[in-house]
């Protein structure tokens, strides 16, 4: 996809007001910007404990930034759409060639503008369980 | 991340600490593993993240747990760096000023412990996020709005405590603090305000005590860890309109804060007014690479190019009202007429009525977003940036003085030019958001030496930053110079009376204990 192409998509998903943010262009512009997404509550019980469920863990602990117009996916679009790849693939839930170890080493890591997460922020259960449902490549 | 362990304690007696620590928080909220150090360092450290070491991290469950790992932190001669979520993006992250402190990660703190609709208020914990406190609202459908910052990734307290700004009514959000409970740096428990009366309902409601108030004592400070606080909120509007103009030219700064201030200060605009320079909306866009090639600040004919490319003026002015519709179109009508006396093309207008949809990004509506942040991909690699953020006041020609100073040192130093003006209130903050990519070691390089001659250049002018990063702490500190540091010296007669050990958060802000005065050399960038 042309560059041009890939930034008019970003400038969609991005287009708003305020602080540090896009404008909204003229009438006719770009479309409004998805509704706020708003993340599972975390699911109760031992942070430190295995067996919480991984879908509701990985859009409270990582949804601030990926889920539908977060900061992670609107970076990992342009990524995606430069690589060839749909952009529905920017959503780390979309994606099959994801392995476990993969997402354990990102989030312990960091990778590019993603920061390492503590595990405060992330136990090594709860990051256990993020990563059997995010990895759906196997181990 | 290597060990480096706090001044004058031996690796035997660091793992003593740690042992005792376990005792109370449990071996899995000890963490001090290299991979844990790493975690806490700086995520845009300007070069080595290593200049910042934290020794390890605790995190306890509770108000108890935080007393009584400061007693024993007091009994070690470990100090502490408490963080409530550790996001002080561009100030430090979660990393500590001193080489060896060990961090106090309050992440798990994340009650919401009141929610008051009536008087609009809440009680929260350090470890609520913005989003968290967003979302409990939405839960509970109580008619409250919240003020969030441009990153609102972080705590909603720690945030207030390290006079954050955010972009509506209720925008200067250390003010919004009402109500403190604290642990002191001897593991003590006190409340300030009428928190200091037993049970007292207007805790949280009365921003002052009987005698001295002691909040602000508090707000970037080492005298103690907040634990909780409560945080005044805005009931929600019936409606709210947002006025739009493109300013066109670089040097109409001026006229635009002579006509906001008036306005502000009559209770005409009530918000934060947030004026981003073109680069602002330019960096969500690509990266750079897209728009200039080439290594060195992007000339003036380019900025020209595409400024008209995009259809941007230099400036983008947004004034936001908020509440009944008959008083929105009043106010509206006055800000228009004081605008058209320097500008013919009308503002754009857009209504927002109860009911419909918010726009997920825009932060004078008070939703929290962590999209601002995607700017650190502009520069490539592990983008990250620092703001230099003086105050000056909120006129015209202080504004346009700051403006023309920080361009001229930033074009100096062949750095291209991304700033902001917050008008809220009688003052301005000027925000110069300075970007780089962490492993490119001359760019690294030429941010430090762009960022001394900064707070120098604008020291000298006569004006203040109102936050820094870690490695400049001590530097911003030495601006504060009169009557020889009069302020450094009291805060440190405080510091040493209240915390002999020093224990709670050493150099933070430049105010260093006595116990460790000579260290403060350490960790200066």
């Amino acid at each position: 996809m042309r560059r041009l192409e890939i930034m008019a998509l970003v400038a969609t998903m991005v287009a708003g007001s305020g602080a540090a943010v896009l404008a909204q262009g003229p009438a006719g512009g770009p479309p409004p910007p998805p509704p706020y997404q708003t993340r599972a509550q975390m699911p109760p019980g031992d942070r430190v404990a295995a067996g919480r469920n991984g879908a509701a863990l990985f859009s409270n602990r990582c949804g601030v930034c990926h889920l539908a117009g977060g900061m992670g996916t609107n970076l990992l679009t342009k990524q995606r759409l430069a690589a060839g790849f749909a952009p529905d693939s920017a959503l780390l839930a979309n994606r099959t060639d994801l392995t476990r170890g993969y997402v354990k080493a990102v989030v312990r890591n960091g990778k590019m503008a993603m920061p390492r997460l503590s595990r405060v922020e992330v136990t090594d259960a709860e990051l256990d369980a993020i990563a059997r449902y995010l990895g759906k490549a196997g181990e | 991340m290597q060990l480096t362990l706090p001044p004058r304690v031996s690796p035997v007696r660091f793992q003593a600490a740690l042992n005792a620590f376990e005792k109370v928080v449990g071996k899995s909220w000890v963490l001090a593993s290299d991979e844990d150090r790493e975690a806490y360092s700086d995520i845009y450290a300007p070069g080595s993240a290593d200049e910042w070491p934290a020794s390890a991290a605790i995190a306890p469950g509770s108000v108890d747990e935080i007393q009584a790992i400061v007693r024993l932190a007091n009994e070690h001669k470990v100090p502490l760096w408490p963080v409530s979520r550790g996001k002080n993006l561009g100030y430090g992250s979660a990393a500590p000023r001193m080489p060896g402190t060990a961090v106090l990660d309050l992440g798990r703190l994340q009650k919401i412990l009141e929610l008051d609709p009536k008087l609009a208020y809440c009680v929260v914990e350090p470890g609520v996020s913005f989003f968290d406190l967003y979302e409990h609202i939405q839960r509970e459908q109580a008619p409250l709005w919240m003020s969030v910052p441009g990153n609102a990734w972080g705590s909603v307290l720690g945030n207030a405590l390290e006079h954050g700004l955010g972009y509506t009514p209720y925008g200067q959000h250390a003010r919004n603090l009402c109500g403190l409970e604290v642990v002191l740096p001897d593991g003590e428990l006190m409340r300030t305000g009428m928190g200091a009366m037993k049970d007292n309902p207007s805790w949280h409601l009365f921003p002052m005590s009987y005698g001295p108030d002691w909040t602000h004592m508090f707000t970037q400070s080492n005298l103690g860890i907040v634990s909780k606080a409560g945080v005044w909120l805005q009931p929600a509007p019936e409606t709210s309109l947002q006025l739009t103009w493109n300013i066109p030219e670089e040097g109409d700064i001026g006229w635009v804060v002579d006509t906001i201030t008036p306005l502000k200060l009559a209770g005409v605009i009530e918000q934060n007014v947030f004026i981003p320079s073109w680069l602002g909306k330019i960096v969500l866009l690509g990266q750079r690479k897209d728009f200039w090639d080439k290594e060195s600040a992007m000339p003036e004919w380019r900025v020209q190019e595409l400024l008209k490319e995009h259809k941007l003026g230099y400036w983008q002015v947004q004034i936001r009202f908020y509440g009944d519709e008959g008083l929105n179109k009043a106010r509206a009508d006055v800000v228009k007429a004081a605008f058209k006396r320097h500008l013919d093309a009308p503002p754009r207008e857009d209504w927002w009525r109860q009911g419909d949809p918010v726009n997920m990004f825009d932060p004078t509506m008070g939703v929290p977003t962590a999209v601002p942040l995607q700017m650190s991909d502009w520069v490539g690699g592990r983008g990250a940036h620092m703001g230099f953020s003086p105050v000056v006041p909120a006129t015209g020609a202080h504004v346009v003085g700051q403006l023309k100073r920080s361009r001229a040192i930033i074009a100096a130093h062949d750095v291209d030019f991304y700033a902001s003006f917050t008008i809220a209130g009688r003052f301005a903050t000027n925000i110069n958001m300075l970007m780089y990519d962490r492993d490119n070691t001359a760019q690294v390089a030429n941010m430090r030496k762009l960022f001394d001659a900064l707070i120098a250049e604008t020291a000298l002018a006569g004006y203040g930053e109102y936050r820094t990063h870690l490695g400049w702490m001590d530097k911003v500190n030495d601006t504060y110079n009169f009557n020889g540091a009069a302020q450094r010296r009291l805060n440190e007669t405080v510091k040493d009376a209240i915390d002999p050990n020093g224990i709670i958060a050493p150099g933070k802000q430049g105010v260093w204990p006595a116990a460790y005065r000579g260290a403060s050399k350490g960790g200066r960038a």
